[in-house]
């Protein structure tokens, strides 16, 4: 029987110091970067960029006529020229004309063409298609189903020059002309139904400084440098490799190891570490996403049962909606969870629109006895002193929907909660998975939630704030002000960007009173990224971004 | 005639099988449909206007009655097409073709592991029988029972990897490397799947520790094995042409239906080491509402579970002849 | 005279005696609400159910159950129907029903206070922090104010305004400065509570660390004992229920009903049953009650089995057939032929469903479709712990032991039924 113990022994030595013989294997040196990412994508096409790594990543290999970058002093993007080399603007601004590259091709060698440009409009606009920017051509001539009408559009003066004609009294900007070109060849011989699933999504032809290596599925993603781009230069970046990392705490310890040389959306309990490591710089990404409170400003049952619009019962008051505002405590949250790494919010509009923000705005403090006060300058009073405040009989009671995968909303939920319950108010946390949540608050049924936005640049609210709720789906609180509607309909309008930054604070002024929503707090993407990156910028419009040029 | 009956009762079995798979499938089918929720609901951006968002929901082939539904599916699902992902935009059956390979080499590893470990162990501990070593075996499978995978893997998780930081806490392997020497990816593959295996197999190895020992323990005061023993048979012949071949049956009945399970996910230790397997797939596909990809791996989980079971069932056919009479009635 | 052994009624009784003593104060103030509640139920019968809440039943359950039990046990000690012997799962198992019962009185704190998170988060375990107590208000009286005292006393709140827990302390003439997480703060003498001209500190100790919340580990694991043991009960008194309905069924009738319940049952259990939990918590929506229904829905099969094949066999017994033939109405047949023959079967393989239904509710906490952060449970304990792996041990670890030791407990209690049961499987 000894042998058999024996045996075993032996079959563990062998276990062990095979594993522990191949403790680190070398990944390659200076030129190659590995960038984390939670997830994998789902196809690379710029089509269907549904997801920001998506986006992210064809945006390497696709090459848009224009691309944007970030101007911190103005707190504005600026236009700089892509596949366009130049371009010029009608005297009233409703065409412009564009100067085209010769030498950009595709990656199976074909020229890159007007024809691929006026195809790409043609085909993002597509309904059959439902690509992502589908419906947002609102400046061209289009059908009804919003498709481009490319005859009234395009004028192709040269084999090199371009005539975009826009739809009379729309506010075109450089901003609608960025977005990767198609491959015409590629995608013109399948019929358009197709596009989606077509096998052309997976081994893509690209037109960017970089071409797809490997796609090794659920694992990563490698692009390499293309030398004949004209964006190419020597001594940059030859490998990217986005390696898809699920779990957080794996990301981290690779970040910390130098397996990961870029990692984003770190938590801010875990910069101290990462900056330790000596070999990472450590910064962030401001005011791109807030959290906010949503309170219901109307009654869902009513709703549900005759779609009739009745003020909730709770939240239908701008004083109260104010008062719960000051009963939270965002400073705690701001400090303790988020370490720092985020600022109080006002207003949809972010800090980082430097000329459209009003800085005389003052956040709502933190302040429980103001807002008993407030409360029961509305009513709302604990009569039978047994901890709940109720008025007309009915006690103030709510439930809080929040997504159950979002530590940050739990936390600052289960927070919030007790500070409620200190005022006499009583919160339920119900935690939903996702897609319900979604669903739940689409249907207004949810008397308050916990979520955020992340805002587009460049600015746009009406979709969310608008109040004709048939059209804006996406004003959750069913807030309904005709001030703010002129406001938002006078913004499309041809006005000066003085002008328009007046409104903007208007706008503020307004949301700030009225609180539709308490605006919890933007929160800073904190980035991580090794030493050896230089040449990196970390703006607004991303980090994974521009990679070409790092070094 | 015994064989082609044996042939027909196999027969029988697979059928009710395959019928029972296809009232799952059925059930699901229905259940995923009535329940509240919306699978299209990530791919509307905020622009698209009503009619639009009919279209993408048309596309999913949502808006028809869920009869028409499931008469569509059921065609094509005679032909082998389960449709296409709504989250992987490929179709089913490629989507999950990637990951069973790895799901099953990763699985299989565990299950090998906890079967190989499980005899290692109760031979050991019946070796020295109600000695310390069995004492101490028996009472550690009855604590390594009760350890729950998700707290021996965190716990493996913040000693081998955040504090010694000897194995990789997830992936499968090391991604980027240049080396495309076939040992040096294996080794690799060995590297990364060691903690999880590990992990994986802690859970059944008690199992098979109890169910080696317990059948040790019942043939040791047999008959024949006090017979063996007069005759002058040495303890370890006893053991190794006996009392292990004789406890294998009921082993086996029990290991496949286990494999089955362990095939279809091994859902915990994937999430803990972030493994691309089935059970990863299964409540992804879940919580996106990817209704087909449900159905698919609903189906290729039954499907294992019912080849596993069958296979087993062979395998004790071969080894006792006995069984076969049984089966018959 | 019969020589004394020690015995698990002993350690019940011992368990007991030490709450007693280490809680006698709380205990005292217990009984005094419990008489001026009643005296408020007399007087004012509205604002005595204003002022119900569950809390303070639970409150005056254990207090009634802490002078009740040991009573009880004393009278009762002649024919105990608890185990004589020495046996490891015997104490646990006892702990577990002590935690279970007297939860309010073992802990004394609410499982949701938090206060200063900058100061209490994360502490280790043994750690202590140290309290600042601010002057209450001027008392009001009258017999409501001083039954709201009485009961804001015992009855712990979620949150004390009175109280800062604070690093350190300067005290100048005029007032005192603490600090919290390297920020001051200011607050004048005559706000804070004093003794002998020094501003009042008493310390507060957290045996088992604190969360991310600065919530005290301890108390959350005891009441999520509770938690978990009553989500395996009810879940398992679901399953025990449909379980043998069916088997009854379909063993009795046989046929067609037979066939279907039995594909029901093929059906149940032809893939992971794990995903099909997911599916419902996921799509319906995840509660306390739907993880009950959920576990309690996908354990019935083994119970439909066992029943099921019992009844079978017991069809074919002599004394059954006879009794039949008695003319024995249905409902008799069942209750006096065929239950105690399947009881034993059907206890011990409770026994086991019970703790696996507790193994599932932590691992379905631990992948966030468990019962939410309404009430503590281990696995939702875990899971959040999971977050500060590298900073937070004690998150994970003692949760992780109390899950352990329940799964160890309850299987080996259920290992030693069916031992009991059927002596040929004796060692």
């Amino acid at each position: 029987m000894f042998i058999v113990w024996k045996n075993i022994y032996i079959f563990f030595l062998l276990l062990v110091t095979i594993f522990v013989g191949c403790k680190k294997i070398s990944t390659d040196n200076n030129t190659q970067v590995v960038i984390a990412i939670p997830s994998d994508i789902e196809r690379i096409n710029p089509l269907f960029s549904y997801s920001v790594n998506e986006g992210n990543i064809s945006e390497l290999l696709f090459l848009s006529l224009v691309k944007h970058s970030w101007d911190d002093k103005t707190g504005d993007i600026k236009t700089e020229p892509m596949l366009a080399n130049s371009w010029e603007w009608n005297s009233d601004s409703s065409a412009i004309t564009l100067e085209l590259r010769n030498d950009v091709h595709w990656s199976d060698g074909v020229l890159v063409t007007i024809d691929d440009v006026i195809f790409s409009f043609d085909v993002y606009s597509d309904p059959v298609v439902e690509s992502y920017l589908y419906g947002s051509f609102k400046c061209f001539y289009t059908n009804n189903d919003n498709h481009i009408i490319a005859e009234r559009t395009f004028e192709k003066i040269s084999e090199t020059k371009l005539k975009i004609n826009f739809a009379p009294g729309s506010t075109p900007s450089l901003f609608t002309l960025d977005f990767p070109i198609v491959p015409k060849h590629v995608f013109d011989k399948m019929p358009r139904k197709e596009i989606a699933t077509a096998k052309e999504n997976f081994s893509p032809v690209t037109s960017g400084p970089f071409t797809l290596e490997k796609w090794e599925k659920n694992q990563a993603i490698i692009i390499k440098e293309n030398p004949k781009s004209f964006l190419h230069k020597d001594g940059n970046v030859k490998r990217i490799i986005f390696k898809v990392i699920p779990d957080y705490n794996a990301r981290l310890t690779q970040l910390k190891n130098g397996e990961v040389d870029l990692a984003e959306y770190l938590k801010p309990e875990d910069v101290n570490g990462l900056k330790n490591t000596g070999s990472l710089v450590v910064t962030s990404l401001k005011g791109r996403e807030y959290d906010y409170l949503g309170w219901n400003n109307l009654d869902p049952v009513q709703f549900k049962k005759n779609h009739k619009i009745v003020p909730n019962k709770l939240f239908g008051s701008a004083k109260v909606r104010q008062a719960l505002s000051m009963a939270i405590n965002r400073n705690e949250i701001l400090s303790e969870y988020l370490q720092g790494y985020g600022e109080l919010a006002n207003s949809p509009i972010s800090p980082i629109f430097k000329n459209a923000i009003d800085e005389k705005l003052q956040p709502y403090v933190f302040d429980l006895a103001k807002v008993k006060t407030l409360l029961a300058e509305e009513g709302w009073i604990d009569k039978d002193q047994n901890g709940i405040l109720e008025k007309n009989g009915v006690e103030f009671n709510f439930t809080l929907t929040i997504s159950s995968n979002n530590p940050r909303r739990i936390f600052a939920a289960t927070v919030f909660k007790n500070t409620f319950k200190q005022l006499g108010i009583e919160m339920n946390i119900e935690q939903l998975e996702l897609g319900m949540l979604i669903d739940r608050i689409n249907n207004k049924s949810v008397d308050a939630w916990m979520a955020s936005w992340i805002i587009p640049i460049p600015l746009d609210l009406k979709f969310s704030w608008y109040s004709n709720l048939a059209t804006t789906p996406m004003n959750f609180p069913s807030y309904q002000n005709k001030e703010l509607d002129a406001l938002l309909d006078k913004l499309e309008t041809k006005i000066s960007w003085q002008q328009k930054n007046e409104i903007y604070k208007k706008i503020e002024a307004i949301l700030y009173r009225d609180q539709p929503v308490t605006f919890l707090y933007w929160i800073d993407n904190i980035v991580a990224y090794n030493k050896k990156i230089k040449n990196i910028e970390v703006t607004p419009l991303g980090t994974v971004h521009h990679c070409w040029l790092w070094q | 005639m015994k064989s082609s009956a044996l042939f027909l009762s196999l027969i029988k079995r697979l059928t009710t099988s395959v019928f029972v798979l296809f009232l799952t499938v059925s059930f699901l089918f229905v259940l995923v449909r009535i329940a509240p929720g919306d699978p299209s609901q990530k791919f509307l951006s905020p622009n698209l206007s009503p009619q639009l968002v009919e279209r993408v929901k048309s596309s999913f082939q949502l808006d028809k009655q869920i009869h028409e539904q499931y008469i569509s599916f059921l065609k094509n699902a005679l032909t082998g097409d389960f449709g296409v992902s709504y989250s992987f935009h490929r179709p089913v059956n490629e989507v999950i073709a990637e990951v069973l390979p790895f799901t099953i080499l990763f699985s299989l590893s565990a299950f090998i592991l906890q079967l190989i470990g499980g005899l290692l162990f109760a031979v050991l501990a019946f070796r020295y029988h109600q000695k310390f070593w069995d004492k101490f075996l028996s009472r550690g499978s009855l604590f390594l029972y009760a350890v729950p995978s998700f707290v021996s893997g965190l716990f493996f998780v913040y000693l081998f990897s955040v504090q010694l930081q000897i194995f990789p806490s997830s992936g499968i392997k090391t991604v980027g490397t240049l080396e495309n020497n076939y040992f040096f990816l294996l080794l690799d593959y060995a590297h990364h799947l060691f903690l999880p295996v590990l992990v994986l197999s802690l859970t059944g190895l008690p199992v098979y520790f109890k169910y080696f020992r317990e059948n040790f323990e019942e043939n040791q005061n047999k008959l024949f094995t006090l017979y063996l023993r007069a005759n002058g048979i040495s303890e370890r012949k006893i053991l190794f042409s006996h009392l292990i071949p004789n406890s294998l049956n009921s082993i086996i009945a029990y290991a496949g239906v286990d494999l089955g399970i362990l095939f279809s996910g091994a859902l915990i230790t994937e999430v803990i080491f972030s493994l691309p397997g089935m059970g990863r797939l299964a409540v992804g596909a879940i919580l996106q509402r990817d209704y087909p990809l449900i159905i698919g791996c609903t189906l290729t989980a039954g499907v294992l579970i019912i080849l596993t079971s069958l296979l087993a069932d062979l395998i004790r056919l071969k080894i006792d002849k006995r069984l076969i009479k049984g089966l018959l009635n | 005279m019969k020589r004394i052994r020690f015995s698990v009624f002993h350690f019940f009784f011992f368990l007991l005696l030490i709450t007693i003593g280490l809680r006698l104060p709380l205990l005292g103030e217990t009984a005094i609400l419990l008489i001026s509640y009643i005296a408020l139920l007399i007087t004012d019968f509205r604002t005595a159910l204003d002022q119900f809440s569950l809390s303070m039943a639970d409150y005056f359950c254990s207090f009634l159950l802490i002078i009740a039990i040991p009573l009880f046990l004393f009278l009762k000690r002649n024919n105990l129907f608890l185990p004589k012997n020495f046996s490891f799962s015997h104490y646990t198992l006892s702990v577990l029903l002590y935690t279970f019962l007297f939860a309010p009185v073992i802990t004394n704190d609410n499982y949701e206070f938090q206060k200063d998170i900058s100061v209490t988060r994360l502490l280790p375990p043994f750690s202590s922090i140290h309290v600042l107590h601010l002057k209450s208000n001027t008392e009001k009286s009258g017999r409501l104010n001083d039954f709201l005292s009485l009961k804001n006393n015992v009855v712990k709140n979620s949150f004390d305004e009175k109280i800062i827990f604070f690093d350190s302390l300067q005290i100048t003439q005029s007032g005192v400065f603490y600090f919290q997480n390297e920020r001051g703060n200011g607050l004048p003498l005559s706000s804070i509570e004093m003794v002998d001209g020094k501003p009042y500190i008493s310390i507060k100790f957290f045996l088992l660390g604190s969360d991310e919340f600065g919530r005290d580990i301890f108390t959350r694991i005891i009441y999520g004992t509770r938690i978990s043991l009553l989500i395996g009960f009810c879940a398992v008194i679901l399953s025990l229920i449909i379980g043998v309905v069916l088997g009854f069924l379909a063993g009795f009738s046989g046929g067609v009903t037979d066939i279907l319940l039995s594909r029901l049952t093929d059906m149940f259990l032809s893939f992971p049953i794990i995903f099909f939990i997911i599916l419902i918590l996921a799509f319906f929506g995840n509660s306390f009650i739907s993880v009950i229904v959920v576990l309690g829905f996908s354990g019935w099969m083994s119970l439909f089995r066992i029943v099921k094949g019992e009844i079978l066999s017991l069809k074919t017994k002599d004394y059954f057939i006879t009794a039949r033939q008695l003319g024995l109405s249905g409902t008799k047949l069942l209750l006096k032929e065929a239950l105690p023959i399947i009881a034993i079967p059907v206890i011990v393989n409770t026994v086991f469903q019970f703790g696996n239904v507790v193994l599932s509710e932590s691992a379905l906490s631990f992948l966030g479709l468990g019962i939410g952060n309404e009430f503590p449970s281990w696995g939702g304990m875990i899971n959040s712990g999971q977050e500060y792996l590298s900073q937070a041990w004690w998150m994970i670890l003692f949760p992780g032991a109390a899950i352990i030791l329940t799964l160890v407990t309850v299987n080996d209690f259920g290992r030693k039924l069916a031992q009991y049961f059927n002596p040929r499987l004796h060692e």
